[in-house]
Parts: structure tokens; sequence; C-alpha cells
């Protein structure tokens, strides 16, 4: 059996590009460790933050693969029906599921560490509207823009969307932070 | 949707967009044997058509999953809450945190797309342990993953170098130890579950795709947490 081939060679090349994303992520939460991890029930909300934008943009990028593939989006024209609606989309799920983390964070440290910090309600909400901000226009434009140049969207937008996603999440926190 | 309107069949496609987007109607099966046009390309139609609201449609049908895989992940932060305080303080697995939920996430994703195909092509019988195929895919997940973990452990003890955190051969030791455990234990698991689970959903006729990955990336971040936890206690 020989398992050193070119499937071997993908997996390894593709993981090897999207631990970067990860060790970025890492190293800016060990540089603001004080700024973030010390607020309590971080540790609840970080990872699902992390998860809800990946997630996100992943099924948008996918969402409009499959639509361009079909014909039934144009990579040369963005104010259609469909992308709009994608838009509008991503944003009330941001808001919601934000909201939803931040309260379960809140509760966590309310009835389990006896803090009441209600601040942390209000930033995965404030990072998710920049993190959206940011992503989703980065998100849409790298899409169309490698569905033009002749590539499959679908084989490198899923590591692009989890790498950027989570240095876009890290930072919109700490921006979050000092707004809030 | 300009690709209808230049279609051939779009007197067909005009009136498959006016349906109900809830319901089923023997139309597509008859556009796709007619015309040809793939039932998913037909799918697409009806679902985002002029008489569904997109925003909706997509908010609705997502929300559930998206609601659960972020629960599961912030479930799984609990453990590590517990020992903030001491787990902050080793700065290598700090670093080492989120590479490791993303890496074995995407293992996950990998073993549960490549066992629904071997599924869908009929290359697994019963006795799956005998399967070269199967073999196959688990040498290469372990193998890419032992080779991965060791990696970003030499980058985080690089960067924590540069910290004014001690790094000694013995914590070099217990990084590598941790998360060659951590990794190990992981794959395994989601290996069993994606076979497990798969076996199940393709006897029920469903397409395992659907089912593999949202399970096995849940369990990925919500067991790389507690794995990482109980290691970080028994070996830190």
């Amino acid at each position: 059996m020989r398992f050193l081939d070119k499937d071997f060679e993908e997996i390894l090349s593709s993981e090897l590009i999207s631990i970067m994303g990860g060790l970025t992520v890492g190293i800016i939460l060990a540089v603001f460790t004080d700024k973030i991890l010390l607020i309590p029930g971080m540790l609840i909300l970080l990872p699902g933050f992390l998860e809800m934008r990946g997630n996100i943009s992943g099924s948008f990028a996918s969402r409009l693969s499959s639509g361009l593939f079909l014909g039934v989006i144009r990579p040369d024209k963005f104010k259609t029906r469909i992308i709009q609606g994608n838009l509008i989309a991503s944003s009330l799920l941001v808001l919601f599921l934000s909201f939803v983390l931040g309260s379960m964070a809140f509760l966590f440290s309310f009835f389990v560490l006896h803090v009441f910090i209600f601040r942390i309600i209000l930033l995965p909400i404030v990072a998710g509207i920049i993190a959206n901000a940011i992503e989703i226009p980065l998100t849409l434009f790298f899409t169309l823009y490698f569905f033009r140049k002749g590539h499959d969207p679908n084989n490198i937008m899923g590591p692009f969307v989890t790498s950027t996603g989570d240095v876009t999440s890290i930072i919109s926190l700490l921006i979050a932070m000092v707004i809030i | 949707m300009s690709f209808i309107k230049k279609h051939p069949a779009h007197r067909h496609l005009k009136k498959l967009q006016k349906l109900k987007r809830k319901h089923y109607h023997p139309l597509i099966h008859a556009i796709h044997k007619k015309h040809n046009i793939s039932k998913k390309t037909l799918f697409y139609v009806k679902e985002y058509g002029p008489h569904s609201n997109v925003p909706r449609t997509i908010v609705k049908e997502s929300i559930r999953i998206l609601l659960l895989a972020s629960l599961i992940s912030s479930l799984g932060g609990l453990a590590l809450e517990n020992i903030k305080t001491f787990f902050v303080t080793i700065i290598p697995m700090l670093i080492l945190l989120p590479v490791l939920n993303d890496m074995i996430g995407d293992y996950g994703t990998i073993i549960s797309a490549r066992f629904s195909t071997l599924l869908h092509e009929g290359k697994i019988k019963n006795k799956w342990w005998r399967e070269i195929e199967v073999r196959k895919l688990f040498f290469q997940i372990i193998t890419v993953s032992l080779i991965t973990a060791v990696v970003s452990s030499a980058i985080a003890l690089i960067i924590s170098g540069f910290s004014l955190y001690m790094v000694d051969v013995m914590v070099i030791f217990k990084v590598l130890l941790v998360v060659i455990i951590d990794v190990l234990v992981l794959v395994s698991i989601l290996f069993i579950i994606a076979i497990f689970a798969g076996f199940y959903f393709y006897r029920k006729q469903e397409d395992p795709n659907n089912f593999l990955i949202p399970i096995t990336t849940s369990v990925a971040d919500f067991g790389n947490m507690i794995v990482m936890a109980v290691l970080v206690l028994l070996i830190f």
C-alpha cells in the first residue's frame, strides 16, 4: 500500500498553509493576553466566534461558487438580487449568532464566576459587525476573481476564508475592545 | 437570472421559478429529463427564484446548524475557562490553541468528504477494516497530522522563545507530548465517528456528506479543547 501519493501531497501542502492563519491568531492572543483572554468568559466566547466567522464566510463562498458554475450569478456583476440577498443574510446571521454567543459567555461569567460583565454581550456584536464589513466583501471579491481567472473557488475559498476569517475576527475583537 | 432568458427551456424555467419554494414539483423531474439540465441547477433556480426571499431562505436554512456549531465550540471553551489562569501562562500552548482547533477541524472535513466518496463509489464493504482505501486514508491523515503538529509546535516554541517565557528541553518535550497525543486521540475518534456515522447515513439512503462534516468539525472543536485541558493539567 502506497499512501505517500498526490492526495497526501495536496493535504499536506494545504494544511501547512492553513496553520499559518491559526499561528497568527495564536500570536495575537499571546501578545494581547491581558486584554483578550483575562476577560471572564472570553475562552467560551472566542472558539464559537472564530467558528461562526469561518462557517458564515465559507457557506457564503460556497453558495456563490454554486451560482457561478450554474450560470445564475455572473462573475462581473455585483449588484444582483442573489448577491445582495446573501450580503443581508450574512449580516443578520452574524448579529444574531454574536448576540447568542455573548449572552452565553455573560451567563457563564455571572452564574459560575460570579462576575457581572455586561460588555461581554456587546463585544462580539461590535466585533462581528467589524469583521463582517471586512470579510464579506473580501470573500465576494476573491470568489468572483478566482472564478474569472479560471480556478474552482470551491478548492481555494475554504482554507482562504478560515485563515483570513480567524485573523479578521481576532483583530475585530481588539478594535471592539477599544471602542467599548 | 440571465441564464434563464437565454436557455432554450426558458418557458419551463420561468414556470419553475413561480412555484412555491417549499414544494417539490414533478416539473423539476420533467425539465431534468427533457432538457438534460442538472437537478442542482433546477434546485438553485427554484430556491432563489423571484418568489423566494433570498436572505430569509438563507437565514432560515442555516441558522440552526450555525448556532449548533458555534455553541458546541463554545462549550469546549468551558473546560479551558476553568483552568484559564494556568493555561495563559503556557505561551506555546496558547499560540497552539487556534492552530489545533483549525487543524483538527480540517482533518474532520477531509476524513468525512473522502469516506463519503468511497461509500458512494461502492469501494467500502461491510468489513471496512480490511479495505486498502480506508487504511490508506487513515495512514495519510495520521502522517499529515503528525507532521503539521510537529511543525506548528516548533514554530510556536520559537515564537515563545522571543517572549519572556522560558523554553527549555522539558518544555519542548511537554509541548510536543501534549500536541501529539491530542492529535492522535482526536484523529482516531474522528475516524471512528466518520466510519460508523457514514455507514449509518448511507444505509438510510442519505448523502453522508450532508451530515458527516458538521458532526466531525463540531466534535473536533469540542474534543480538542477538552482533551487539551486534560493533557495540560496532567503533563504541565
